[in-house]
């Protein structure tokens, strides 16, 4: 479909796909965001630690701070699914 | 986050990567953003293969408190993009700690240290169990019929858990004491009594100021401990006592039916103190009814009512029994009508002999009458009822 839109190959676009991925994850790992023009961002973020307490032996237990992948909607968009 | 790989600097990487131009890479990403959209709107879930998912959520209408105003507002249902990367690529993320932070979870060690707490508690246990044991021996060597050894070995174990001992001992067992209902011998039961209960009472306090996690735990099995000792401790003594026992009141009875007068000496002076102090009048209504009494077979008495065998002198007499140092009144009821709350009848039966039920003179014969079945019946409200009375005088006796 992809391919159709921008008048590819699917083969060419799934390597396109492919590189874009690697490309995604190379920035993210250099802790960098990533914009997609429309779409949104991807970043990382980073979860704070937090002291969870085990509810049945009250053993409490500090979640290491860790870091999540986030992605950002665009305004737009996120304003145009609302809706659907 | 600071830095951002922008559009076109990710347009160009694509395009050198992959090795064509700008332009087909601007293309191939337009087309991305815009099926992604477009998957979305039709199919709510997206998922692109080496990233990850994206879901259109729906957010539930709910309601909501102006703040300004307090007014009550709605906040209409919406939907909402949600990301969730490909486990691979999470997994990169996440391992990529900014402290490098291993994932093993950290315990805090806010519980005091075992190492702290001594295990003196079930060494003391182990001691009293061994005094306790030593004292049930002398109290069963003295020929003291079997109900009573079992009463005090099992008022201890009520006692014994952990969280009461300190309260419990102290309101339980002293006011019992003092309680002017159940006849004591005058003097020699101080003697022995503090023997008993007050070791435990002195002990036990100790305990509770290490108020530690493991405490209880270590308590609890030292009591366990204790109690075993206490109950073979016991059945031993009780089938070794049994045999004695018998051979004990045969000559009593003999003697004291024979004679009958006030002055039969106590064939057995003995040492039995202590044991009384934990019978108390609560204790007595404690009771189940479901006790059948020994002399229910040979009442001779059926068709007279209870009020009236009341007014009748005991003429019907089990036995005589001269009272025991440490004996009660109520263990002799126990013994003889299997019920502690009969003891106002054997109080009646003696009042020429008894000045004060809750302080009889040792050696005094206490004339056991036979009682009617209608008498031992607990379910039978006239002789409950005069029993009650009898028992009101009784008590207001002691306190002469």
């Amino acid at each position: 479909m992809i391919a159709e839109d921008a008048g590819l190959s699917k083969k060419d676009t799934e390597y396109l796909l492919s590189t874009m991925n690697a490309i995604i994850r190379e920035n993210l790992m250099a802790e960098k965001a990533i914009q997609l023009q429309g779409l949104g961002v991807f970043e990382i973020k980073e979860r704070q630690a937090r002291v969870v307490v085990h509810p049945r032996t009250g053993e409490r237990t500090e979640v290491p701070s860790k870091n999540q992948l986030v992605f950002r909607p665009v305004a737009n968009i996120k304003d145009e699914l609302k809706k659907v | 986050m600071a830095e951002k790989l922008s559009w076109s600097e990710l347009r160009r990487a694509l395009a050198v990567r992959a090795g064509v131009s700008e332009k087909t890479a601007g293309a191939f990403l337009n087309g991305l953003v815009n099926q992604l959209i477009n998957g979305l709107k039709s199919d709510k879930q997206v998922k692109i293969n080496g990233l990850g998912t994206f879901k259109l959520q729906t957010v539930a209408p709910r309601k909501s408190v102006n703040v300004s105003t307090g007014e009550e507002i709605m906040i209409e249902g919406y939907n909402k993009i949600v990301f969730s990367p490909e486990a691979g690529l999470k997994e990169l993320v996440e391992s990529r700690q900014p402290s490098d932070v291993s994932l093993q979870p950290l315990v805090f060690s806010d519980q005091p240290n075992e190492g702290d707490f001594p295990i003196d508690p079930i060494k003391k246990l182990g001691e009293q169990a061994d005094e306790i044991v030593g004292l049930l021996a002398e109290i069963d060597s003295i020929e003291e019929p079997k109900e009573e050894p079992k009463e005090v070995v099992e008022e201890p174990k009520e006692v014994e858990t952990p969280e009461e001992e300190p309260k419990v001992v102290v309101p339980e067992e002293e006011p019992k004491v003092v309680i002017p209902e159940v006849p004591e011998i005058p003097k020699e039961p101080k003697v022995v009594i503090p023997e008993e209960e007050p070791e435990i009472i002195v002990q036990r306090p100790k305990k509770p100021e290490k108020k530690k996690y493991h405490f209880f735990r270590d308590v609890l099995i030292s009591v366990l401990i204790l109690l075993l000792l206490l109950a073979g401790g016991y059945f031993f003594l009780r089938n070794q006592l049994s045999g004695i026992l018998e051979s004990l009141l045969k000559p009593e009875q003999e003697q004291t039916e024979q004679v009958e007068s006030p002055q039969i000496e106590n064939p057995t002076p003995t040492l039995a103190e202590g044991e009384g102090e934990e019978e108390s009048p609560s204790q007595l209504d404690l009771i189940p009814e479901g006790d059948i009494p020994q002399a229910q077979i040979l009442d001779e008495f059926n068709a007279i009512s209870a009020g009236e065998e009341l007014e009748e002198p005991y003429s019907d007499l089990i036995t005589t029994e001269p009272m025991h140092e440490g004996s009660r009144l109520t263990w002799m009821a126990k013994r003889f009508y299997g019920d502690k709350r009969f003891w106002p009848y054997l109080y009646d039966a003696n009042r020429d002999r008894i000045s004060n039920p809750s302080n009889i003179e040792v050696g005094t014969p206490i004339r056991v009458p036979r009682l009617t079945q209608a008498q031992l019946d607990t379910t039978n409200r006239a002789s409950m009822e005069a029993l009650d009375k009898l028992r009101i005088e009784a008590e207001a006796a002691c306190k002469k």
